[in-house]
């Protein structure tokens, strides 16, 4: 251990031994562990509350009412997955950081040496802030309809401050078809990378680490998955099953995880043969106990940069199924927006080009922040 | 295990992936209510007939009424007998109007294979071998711009500054012209620049990232020393082992940002190819051709996939075939 990090708090758990000084491993292991029970209890809590929220929304409020009735907004199937793997973000990345105040700044310092990744990072910030309260500031693209106003330029093209990105063909400010569009990349990119990171994450550890069998019969699916083109396969589900957001996502998360799979699996494999995994299986550590304690934090690196990289693929992938007409209708994703200004190109190429340069930026940034994690928490 | 056992383990398993895609999509088919069935009955309803006697007539035409069995190994034997049905959006033969499609899709795709495979792995080398300077900067920012440029919007940009603005190309992709044409090469040039921008970026990324990790290597080193030029060095000795990683991306990656790629931009400049024939099939319920085109992608993954194995064979030599 070098000097200068803080040593685990075991003075508790030292006793006066004579000649060798004895630890007792598990109080050791209490309190090196950077989860305290209360932050456990709290995401239970959390948890436990959402499910519960969910219920009451489901069979006791009626299908028409709103669920936060202050802010007139009903919560649908796929803004519950947000709230839940918003949560899930807070208690497994946003807690972890802040009890590790030297780590964090470490990894910051080491980020902020890509200073387009900084930049990026700032503008995922804003469009994850306006994503998620933005729909609730701004009105619904349908409720501000207004054919009066249709086909007004953007303020830089000669139109007026009160519609500063210009309006559609109904009239709808493109600034709030940018806003509920981002509220929708938002849901994909994070839903689709929670689902698809986990069970690429669990499939890659237990191939690695029970091997034989397991490892062939996860292996060989992983290839089969492979082989199949997902887009082709949503596009031949969404024929069969009809399209909508939650279907997207779902299929998503569920058909593109062999990628993390084959990398969690191949790191874990060097993982496992090195001294302290070794270690722990000397001292007699059960299989899961080993692959929690020692294997998944140890390959977290590839997960965390495998995990950035995904999102913009998803995001990116819904899109396109939008520009398409295999979206949701019901939700106004920018591929879909792109998609119906295509035929005012000559006269009215803000509708177009503007979502689709929000949609750019965010798939740079996410590729530019992907990396610079990568160089920054993965030594190699 | 020697390498022929190896070879023939990949064709088998072929084989089964194969089997497994095809009886894949006849449990979707199974569990999913009939969509032409529902169309054509509808159709009559709204002509005075009877809805569901309609339905089951159409079933019973086909012969979706018998028993699951009987149905799966009809599936099965027509699917490899290339018995793959009629099309009534298209009006004559799935394979028919695949073979008249197929020829609008190869004149965009083969050039975009070729210039992005080139372009990709020469100027991932090329940055590879000269880092931090300009050019390398130059390769990256390309590379960052075509993972990340959506290829729908990339192709209305471009649309809107040559076609529409400066008027120098056709908006549009008109099947009337002759293959062998200056207005075929012209109407070609943008589908083909969006479809190998996106994969151009991908093969340049890996590229790069596979021949700095032999820059590095005791054999270049050694081929340095010994006074190996630097053009032998790149093609005898680097690429000879990043070939193996490079061709695997070449299959898996590219083929689907291809596939994905060839919706859009057939779409977007109204090219009657593949993929236009499967949104068609698509948006009028044409069940046996939206199959015939979700299994035709499916077969060419599976034998890339299969071709690239056996490629490693000859690529590699190092390779310990009894490990996989």
């Amino acid at each position: 251990m070098a000097g200068d990090e803080p040593a685990p708090d075991v003075g508790t758990a030292r006793t006066a031994g004579t000649g060798f000084e004895r630890i007792d491993w598990t109080a050791v292991d209490d309190a090196d562990s950077t989860v305290p029970p209360a932050a456990v209890a709290a995401e239970a809590l959390v948890f436990f509350s959402l499910v519960a929220a969910f219920v009451y929304d489901y069979v006791i409020l009626a299908n028409e009412a709103p669920t936060v009735g202050v802010v007139g907004w009903d919560v649908t199937g796929v803004e519950w997955l947000l709230v839940v793997v918003l949560a899930i973000g807070v208690f497994h990345a946003a807690l972890p950081l802040a009890r590790n105040r030297r780590l964090t700044a470490y990894y910051w310092r080491q980020f902020q040496k890509n200073r387009a990744a900084v930049v990026s990072l700032g503008f995922l910030g804003f469009v994850f802030l306006v994503g998620l309260v933005g729909p609730l500031i701004w009105t619904a693209p349908n409720e501000a309809i207004d054919y009066a106003a249709a086909y007004q330029p953007p303020v830089f093209a000669g139109g007026s401050w009160a519609y500063a990105l210009g309006t559609d063909a109904q009239g709808r400010p493109l600034w709030h078809l940018i806003v509920y569009g981002m509220r929708v990349s938002l849901e994909v990119g994070l839903i689709s990378m929670v689902f698809a990171i986990s069970i690429g994450t669990v499939v890659g550890t237990a191939a690695a680490y029970f091997g034989g069998y397991v490892d062939e019969v996860l292996m060989r699916y992983v290839d089969l998955q492979q082989t199949f083109p997902v887009f082709i396969l949503l596009l031949l589900l969404i024929y069969l099953y009809g399209a909508s957001l939650l279907l997207i996502i779902a299929l998503y998360g569920l058909f593109s995880w062999e990628g993390t799979a084959r990398l969690v699996r191949s790191e874990a494999l060097q993982r496992g043969e090195e001294a302290y995994v070794r270690a722990a299986e000397a001292a007699g550590a059960g299989r899961w106990w080993t692959i929690r304690r020692h294997l998944i934090p140890n390959v977290s690196s590839t997960v965390i940069t495998a995990a950035t990289l995904s999102i913009p693929v998803f995001i990116l992938g819904e899109a396109s199924l939008s520009f398409l007409g295999f979206g949701d209708p019901d939700v106004f994703s920018w591929g879909r927006t792109i998609s119906a200004g295509r035929s005012d190109l000559p006269n009215a190429p803000w509708i177009s080009t503007i979502p689709g340069l929000f949609l750019f930026l965010t798939v740079l940034a996410f590729n530019f922040v992907g990396d610079a994690l990568r160089d920054a928490i993965d030594p190699r | 295990m020697g390498m022929e056992w190896y070879v023939v383990r990949r064709v088998a398993w072929a084989v089964v992936a194969t089997y497994l895609a095809v009886s894949l999509t006849f449990g979707l088919l199974m569990v999913t209510p009939n969509a032409g069935a529902d169309v054509a009955a509808a159709q009559a309803a709204a002509s005075g007939q009877d809805y569901d006697a309609v339905r089951e007539r159409y079933l019973e035409r086909r012969g979706l009424d018998r028993p699951v069995e009987e149905q799966y190994i009809d599936y099965i034997t027509n699917i490899l007998t290339f018995d793959w049905g009629y099309s009534f959006s298209q009006g004559e033969p799935v394979l028919a109007a695949i073979g008249d499609a197929w020829v609008y899709s190869a004149q965009y795709f083969v050039p975009a294979i070729i210039i992005s495979a080139l372009l990709g792995y020469g100027i991932g080398l090329y940055s590879a071998l000269n880092r931090y300077t300009p050019t390398d900067y130059l390769g990256s920012f390309v590379a960052y711009f075509g993972i990340s440029i959506p290829n729908f919007w990339f192709a209305i940009v471009l649309i809107l500054l040559f076609g529409v603005v400066l008027r120098l190309l056709p908006t549009f992709y008109d099947s009337s012209v002759a293959l062998l044409s200056v207005q075929n090469v012209k109407q070609l040039l943008m589908p083909v620049v969006v479809l190998s921008t996106a994969s151009v970026a991908g093969q340049m990324r890996y590229s790069r990232a596979q021949a700095i990790e032999y820059a590095r290597s005791a054999f270049v080193k050694t081929a340095r020393a010994k006074g190996a030029s630097e053009w032998r060095v790149l093609t005898r000795h680097i690429l000879r082992v990043a070939l193996v990683p490079l061709s695997t991306i070449l299959i898996a990656d590219v083929l689907a940002v291809l596939f994905a790629g060839s919706f859009i931009i057939e779409t977007i400049f109204q090219i009657p190819g593949l993929g236009r024939l499967a949104l068609e099939a698509i948006q009028q319920k044409d069940t046996p051709l939206v199959l015939a085109t979700t299994l035709i992608p499916v077969f060419i993954a599976i034998i890339g996939n299969l071709l690239q194995d056996l490629a490693y064979v000859a690529l590699d030599p190092r390779i310990d075939y009894g490990d996989r």
